[in-house]
């Protein structure tokens, strides 16, 4: 069984891990070594898609045609799209469902510019074990709705990867965290990313990670700071100018690296370069950075309290705050982290990989090499459906530990009705009208008057925290099992068309295709092991080089023929004569990887 | 009612003899019960005393056994077995270490209906609601210089339902630990009281939550 991978899939930046003998470990690019890959995907008009940093660079000339916080977008409608996002992106206006952007002259969906990053990550991956990856763990907000986490699903699934697991986001990051500091007790994770806010409050005991109560917020995040800070900048420009969406784009970059200055100096100043202009200059400082972000800030409190009261905790019973998410280095953010929970919040985990580790381990925990770990995670949001006069009857109540599975009993308000409409809803509020829809399906039952027909439902959630809704009509004994089908998700033929165009469209030819692919997979073995013999040859066993060094001669001589059998056969010829080369070199490397963090942090 | 956690007499996979959830022999996930007996899922007699670090070492004990993460490896047949095994655990914990929730699966298991929100107020309480549900529909009137005099009124208010709450709670617990236990019309009225109570004490944070927001 090849090994299964944690990706945090984040808003500004994604990485992957996995779970290696010596604890946990982020996957770095095994081109250039970094270990964040930024969450930017560019639609060239040429057809070209480029993924990670080039693309973050590429947000500057080509505003409109690179999507950088995908995330927010993931699970959501054509509806709810805001004036705000309409002057970052283009939409395929008047659709129904599902939100699509149009970028580079193509129509995509979020679920399809989240697969490119995947795919970036399973490459990192596949580089780095050197073998073919096809199983991940993948992190998600711990606010996300059953829509988001389908939508995350999807990607994986366009991605070619089978997503095992959905793990929510804080739950991750106190896996890093408890398995790093052997800690029990109640411990609060208070997560700010790029774009969404997650507490959770979790009891870490023998091993057993059971989360108590999550809240959060899934648009609120350093975005938000950059965006506000940008707006000084931009204010020194005419407004004509100051509205184009090249420039904004840049004024949002500079505005992102002052305030990373500033979480360190207390005065810094942002330059935006133009073409054709003095470049604009504006000096800020701490405190006006504060003052402009304060109510962004100030959101996630009652988050905070609310997860709290519904833990049954007061702050005082919280015995560490862990901070996870970039944009809790921000000074301002710790100070109100620690007004929060009345305690200065513990920040010596790498903020930005926490969530990855924690993806990894949970990796580990599914593949069966962690035995002695649990995680008890639980369903952030309520789950009902709507009843008569629209209001909305709860099935099962947020926070409820998953797996869940309720039955509730329901009949008819009207006389000799044929059919029951029922309208699966997530959300907090009395009327159904006011929570988010998640899917709609209609029952026939037997013509009889009000009241008589006896109709049960039941809800299913699984470890995912992704609902499965079967209704049986108790007097026929007739049962309909329903899958829900989210109202702005993807259908399986729409996955599967996609799967199909995501290879190249002018070649349909499926021997075509797979000989091409065959040979990137060859090409990339070919790169990663040569790399491996000049970088780390002390580490071979006698007559292990020779017979490397053969199984990829074969390799290379196959690889530019038309058999994709026989090249695929020689792949796997040389990654088995060259895995225990290869464990032995990612040991290595993980302990260099460690040591170097501890000398970073003296 | 069948006082078992599992449908099954003999394990299915090696017909050792098995009552609990897990077979003691192979640690294979039973199939549950039509209505599985939430005491037997953990273990437990059906008694309404509930040692409660003894009840939350079980949680975990029977958890590592079937949740669904230690069968992603293993068959359709075991990883469904799994969510269903793991969801019952789920519910027996989230039951039975709730006093009142405890209460009203007694009654249940005793066939006695609670009776819902639709028995209307109960009669002690009917005075004191009536009063309340005034002064949140004051406050939620309440033009911006009144609206602090107001909230001060029913936060005062939600103190004083959510102390009588904590009393009733508490009363609870001393019933069920007295000799011979509840009566169940007793237990039937007192839960009822606290339903009833609880949605209150909803109504009062919502109407407050919004006043803030």
């Amino acid at each position: 069984m090849s090994r299964i991978i944690g990706i945090d899939l984040g808003t500004t930046n994604s990485l992957v891990a996995f779970l290696g003998e010596d604890g946990p470990a982020v996957v770095p690019d095994p081109g250039t070594g970094a270990r964040l890959l930024p969450s930017a995907v560019a639609f060239l008009p040429s057809g070209e898609v480029v993924v990670g940093e080039r693309a973050r660079e590429l947000a500057v000339e080509r505003p409109l045609d690179t999507i950088l916080s995908v995330k927010r977008f993931m699970g959501l409608g054509f509806e709810h799209v805001t004036a705000a996002d309409r002057q970052r992106y283009r939409f395929v206006e008047g659709g129904e469902g599902i939100v699509r952007f149009d970028v580079g002259g193509r129509t995509v969906t979020a679920p399809q510019v989240s697969s490119y990053i995947l795919r970036e990550l399973k490459r990192w991956a596949e580089a780095a074990l050197g073998e073919a990856v096809t199983q991940a763990v993948i992190t998600v907000p711990a606010y996300f709705n059953d829509s988001q986490r389908q939508a995350t699903k999807d990607a994986g699934r366009l991605a070619g990867l089978e997503v095992l697991r959905l793990v929510n986001e804080p739950t991750a990051a106190s896996l890093a965290y408890g398995l790093e500091r052997g800690a029990e007790g109640v411990v609060a994770v208070y997560d700010l990313g790029g774009g969404t806010f997650d507490v959770s409050i979790l009891k870490l005991r023998g091993g057993v990670f059971e989360v108590l109560a999550t809240n959060g917020d899934t648009r609120l995040g350093g975005d938000d700071m950059d965006e506000r800070l940008a707006t000084l900048l931009l204010a020194e420009l005419p407004a004509e100018i100051g509205s184009r969406p090249e420039v904004r784009a840049r004024a949002r970059a500079a505005a992102e690296r002052a305030k990373r200055v500033l979480s360190e100096a207390p005065r810094t100043e942002m330059v935006l370069t133009l073409s054709g202009r003095e470049p604009v200059r504006r000096a800020v400082t701490r405190a006006e950075l504060e003052d402009l972000i304060r109510e962004i800030v100030l959101r996630t409190a009652s988050p905070c309290r609310r997860a709290l009261k519904d833990a049954g905790l007061e702050p005082a019973e919280v015995r560490e705050v862990v901070a996870v998410g970039g944009a809790t280095r921000v000074p301002l953010v710790r100070r109100t982290m620690e007004e929060l929970f009345q305690r200065p919040p513990l920040v010596d985990l790498n903020p930005e990989e926490v969530v990855a580790l924690g993806a990894g381990i949970q990796a580990g925990i599914l593949g069966g090499s962690r035995r002695d770990m649990l995680l008890l995670d639980v369903v952030p949001l309520s789950l009902g459906i709507a009843t008569m006069g629209g209001v909305f009857t709860r099935l099962v109540d947020r926070n409820t530990t998953i797996p869940v599975s309720v039955k509730e009993t329901f009949t008819t308000a009207v006389d000799n009705q044929t059919a029951v409409d029922i309208h699966v809803l997530q959300g907090e509020r009395e009327l159904a009208a006011d929570n988010r829809s998640l899917a709609r399906f209609k029952i026939p039952i037997d013509a009889l008057p009000a009241g008589v027909p006896r109709l049960e439902v039941t809800f299913l959630v699984d470890a995912n925290g992704i609902l499965s809704v079967t209704a049986a009509d108790l007097r026929t004994g007739c049962e309909r099992s329903v899958e829900v089908k989210p109202s702005y998700g993807l259908t399986d033929e729409e996955i599967e068309r996609m799967l199909e165009e995501s290879f190249d469209h002018a070649e349909t030819d499926v021997q075509e295709r797979q000989v091409r692919e065959a040979r990137v997979e060859a090409e990339m073995i070919l790169h990663a092991t040569r790399e491996q013999l000049t970088r780390a040859a002390t580490l071979l066993e006698p007559d292990e080089g020779e017979q490397i060094r053969a199984a990829l001669r074969s390799l290379e001589t196959l690889r530019d023929g038309e058999d994709y059998l026989a090249i695929r056969d020689a792949i796997e010829a040389l990654s088995r004569v060259s895995e225990p080369f290869a464990r032995r070199i990612m040991d290595r490397s993980l302990n260099e990887a460690m040591a170097q963090r501890r000398l970073e942090e003296l | 009612m069948d006082t078992q956690a599992t449908g099954e007499r003999q394990c299915w996979r090696c017909r050792q003899d098995v009552t609990a959830l897990v077979c003691p022999r192979c640690d294979a996930v039973q199939p549950l019960s039509g209505e599985p007996d939430l005491f037997a899922v953990l273990g437990l007699p059906r008694r309404l005393v509930v040692d409660p670090v003894d009840l939350e070492q079980r949680y975990h004990e029977t958890s590592r056994l079937v949740h669904p993460d230690r069968f992603q490896t293993a068959g359709a047949r075991e990883r469904e077995l799994s969510v269903d095994a793991s969801a019952a655990v789920n519910r027996a914990y989230r039951t039975l270490r709730d006093p009142i929730a405890l209460g009203r699966y007694w009654l249940a298991l005793n066939g006695v209906a609670l009776g819902g929100g639709q028995q209307g107020v109960p009669p002690a309480l009917a005075a004191q609601v009536f009063a309340i549900q005034e002064q949140l529909e004051e406050l939620r009137a309440a033009r911006a210089e009144e609206a602090p005099s107001h909230r001060r009124e029913v936060s005062e208010r939600r103190e004083e339902v959510a102390a009588r709450l904590a009393r009733l709670r508490g009363e609870l617990l001393e019933l069920y630990a007295a000799d011979g236990g509840p009566g169940l019309e007793d237990l039937r009225q007192r839960l009822a009281e606290i339903a009833y109570l609880r949605t209150l004490l909803g109504d009062i944070d919502e109407t407050l939550e919004e006043g803030a927001a």
